[in-house]
């Protein structure tokens, strides 16, 4: 938290005048920001790289079968300035995680993590940034 | 199309200005934390090092809450400086709510503030990253609603003005893009707008029933939308017509689902732009909103029986301090008698100039005349300068290209669109830059001296950003860095929208700026993979087979930290780089020299020169002659604040 504002400072000084966050892309072209849908399951795999991370969640569906959802975040820096880092992640591979998310707009098993509780009960939220 | 693009350029400009403002000296209203019991003393240096940041920051953004009147005179300065943002006057303009940033507590808050003696009560206690929004008054002036971040949800609230009892939970919007923009004359709706990539919406909220209905829904942006005194019109601004305009249609609750609520509609503005801070006069007799030239307009209007207009006219111009910004009303407001208008002035903006340095930092001239420039660029043979001028007249951002010798200008790009990151052809001939068109960014590159027409090269995901940070030698890669991925296309075929992008280095960490050897054999960039506050220079191998990195080889070349300006020297021997080191606020220019053969080998970095309290002085990092004897800056040194006309 209190390095917050130098990184924010170096990265933005050496970006100038940069763009921002994957393919790189806009989340709200991707995501509907108003279907909100909640999954508990668990995390079987994550990938902590730019520009965005993601999360493979095994989570039960209404009718009870097993579905893959694969849920979007952040870049890992935002994820620092939330004092959560890759090995709150790789600790809580294997175990049960709760996401909030908006789902894609496409349809698929895939969403825009709004918020995540971790196995130990922490919960990060990803606002506003996707909220 | 300029006007859909102002965001762009705002976030421009606040990027370019994050650059250097933040950053100095403990301020009105922002008072740093103090030190704890127990701190080390690493602890208590982060910790003023912090407050010195938040110091400056607050001086650079703190605005002064201006009321003019409707000549544009200023009539009174209300309370004291503070980082403000979104005013409304009450109906009877007494008063003032307004959104108050506390950058050590990392909230924003709503405040009214009495304007005749400046006494400000507190409305909102938002947590850290909870902030408060979108402020609207009651009509009767006794209750404001806001939008506030509670829980991971957008929910529109209402409180007494007074600051008393308890908020009251209207609506819990479950979506992104939630801004109240008005209260209804008769008290019955709140107004607000949901705008994305995808278009927007208009809504109405019924106070009683508490459920909102669409009013209408656009693939264009809908804004700033405020209704008629008489409830049976909305004003609101859009871009479906390429740039953004004012528009009137019928508003209409009960029928909001029926083709009839779209039927109606009325272009206020007269194709030259509208910016929004639209508001109707009380007696419903004028229409008044911002133009693209500064110009707070007013439009006579009658509602009864049909809605008629005239022609819009000036009432005045913005003061230049003002920023144009893409949110409407986001900085002021008109009361709804007409007679005053309401702003958040921030400092006024200091023009740059053109400074050409040598080795030791020294003046060697100035080029051209003052104005707001960035990104310098200069040419393979060092005689012209390519950089990003903004006319804050026309609000254009565009490349320019400025002889090094005479410091005669010409525009390469003369639009709408804001165009950034130039770059040169290999050959010196060309210019490549970005440009936002519609929901997409693209690489485009046209003749330096602005003759022909611009080539599209690249075009990039939608909404995603591009920061263009070099050509390749041989001029088939260009490379760029986006979400902290620096990124590589080759620029083969004809059809620009076939190209891929390459991920030279996409990690956990961030990566930028890249910039290719003289020889193309490798790529320099900007990585914090060893810490993540500091960034640092790394050189890898760059495999022109595939565009990517080579699996092999990777090189540190700085030791202190990097800040961009990332240059190889033409014979590859040295490399250069800016370092702003934090504590004393100088920016070091430092060098490496370097060799490549029979492997890659980085020099221990020494440094050239520094530039002394450099947030305050330069706009960015700047660029390096190909045989690193001369560096040119865009140095902010001539006020250019001016009075409102």
């Amino acid at each position: 938290m209190r390095h917050r504002f130098s990184a924010c400072v170096a990265l933005t000084v050496m970006l100038l005048v940069a763009g921002s966050a994957w393919a790189h892309h806009n989340m709200s072209a991707l995501f509907d920001f108003n279907q909100r849908f909640t999954r508990t399951g668990t995390l079987t795999k994550f990938d902590w790289r730019n520009p965005h991370i993601g999360l493979s969640v095994d989570a039960k569906s209404d009718q009870g079968q097993v579905e893959t959802w694969w849920f979007e975040g952040p870049a890992p820096g935002f994820f620092r300035t939330r004092d959560t880092t890759k090995s709150d992640f790789e600790n809580a591979t294997g175990k049960t995680v709760t996401v909030e998310a908006s789902r894609a707009r496409d349809g698929s098993l895939s969403g825009l993590i709004r918020i995540i509780t971790l196995p130990g009960g922490k919960v990060v939220s990803l606002c506003p940034q996707n909220c | 199309m300029k006007n859909s693009y102002r965001m762009a350029i705002v976030t421009t400009a606040a990027a370019l200005s994050a650059v250097l403002l933040m950053a100095a000296v403990p301020a009105l209203g922002q008072a740093p934390a103090p030190a704890k019991a127990g701190d080390t003393a690493d602890d208590k240096a982060k910790a003023a090092a912090k407050a010195k940041r938040i110091a400056e920051q607050f001086e650079a953004n703190a605005r002064v809450l201006t009321v003019f009147d409707r000549e544009g005179k200023t009539v009174a300065e209300v309370g004291e400086r503070a980082i403000y943002n979104q005013p409304v006057f009450s109906p009877d303009r007494t008063r003032v709510a307004v959104i108050k940033t506390d950058l050590e507590a990392e909230t924003a808050d709503l405040w009214v503030i009495d304007v005749g003696t400046g006494k400000s009560t507190r409305i909102t206690s938002s947590k850290s990253r909870e902030p408060a929004q979108a402020p609207v008054w009651s009509p009767d002036g006794k209750q404001i609603a806001y939008v506030a971040l509670r829980d991971s949800y957008l929910t529109a609230f209402r409180r007494f003005s007074n600051g008393e009892g308890a908020e009251e939970l209207l609506y819990k919007h479950p979506g992104g893009n939630f801004l109240l923009t008005d209260w209804s004359a008769d008290g019955r709706y709140l107004i607000y707008s949901s705008t994305d990539l995808g278009g927007g919406a208009l809504y109405a909220l019924p106070l009683e029933e508490k459920k909102p209905m669409e009013l209408f829904r656009s693939k264009f942006q809908v804004l700033g939308a405020r209704i008629s005194p008489d409830n049976r019109f909305i004003a609101y601004r859009s871009n479906e017509t390429g740039k953004n305009e004012i528009f009137v249609r019928s508003f209409d609750p009960a029928g909001a689902a029926s083709p009839a609520a779209s039927a109606g509609q009325w272009q206020v503005s007269n194709n030259e732009g509208g910016l929004g801070l639209i508001f109707w006069r009380a007696d419903g007799t004028e229409l008044y909103y911002m133009g693209a030239d500064r110009g707070i307009k007013s439009v006579s209007v009658s509602t009864a029986p049909a809605f008629e207009f005239g022609t819009p006219r000036t009432l005045f111009k913005l003061p230049d301090a003002i920023p144009v910004t893409g949110t409407p009303g986001g900085l002021g407001n008109i009361a709804r008698d007409g007679q005053r208008v309401v702003f958040v002035v921030p400092p006024a903006p200091r023009l740059q100039q053109i400074t050409v340095v040598d080795r030791q930092g020294k003046t060697v001239r100035t080029v051209g005349e003052p104005g707001l420039y960035g990104q310098p660029a200069l040419s393979p043979d060092g005689t012209r300068l390519a950089v990003v001028r903004n006319d804050r007249d026309r609000g254009n951002t565009d490349i320019w290209v400025f002889d090094m010798a005479t410091g005669k200008g010409t525009p390469v790009t003369n639009d709408m669109p804001p165009d950034f990151g130039p770059m040169w052809s290999p050959d010196g001939s060309q210019v490549f830059y970005t440009s936002l068109r519609g929901n997409y960014q693209g690489i485009y590159r046209k003749a330096w001296n602005g003759t022909g027409s611009e080539e599209l090269l690249f075009q990039y995901t939608p909404g995603a950003g591009i920061n263009l940070t070099d050509v390749s030698p041989d001029g088939k890669f260009v490379t760029f860095s986006s979400g902290g991925v620096v990124n590589v296309v080759a620029l083969t075929g004809t059809d620009p929208l076939t190209r891929k992008a390459i991920e030279f280095s996409r990690e956990e960490f961030d990566t930028l700026q890249g910039r290719f050897s003289p020889d193309g054999r490798f790529l320099a960039y900007g990585s914090n993979e060893g810490d993540p506050e500091k960034v640092q220079v790394y050189v890898r191998p760059f495999d022109a087979s595939t565009g990517a990195a080579a699996a092999t080889g990777k090189w540190q070349v700085s030791k202190d930290g990097a800040n961009g300006m990332l240059y190889w020297r033409a014979d590859g021997k040295e490399m250069f780089w800016l370092h702003l080191d934090m504590e004393s606020g100088d920016a070091l220019v430092m060098a490496a020299d370097i060799s490549t053969a029979p492997a890659f080998q980085p020099g221990t970095p020494r440094l050239l020169f520094r530039l002394t309290n450099a947030r305050q002085t330069m706009n960015g990092p700047g660029s390096i002659s190909r045989d690193g004897q001369r560096f040119v800056f865009t140095m902010m040194n001539v006020p250019a604040g001016t009075p409102a006309k």
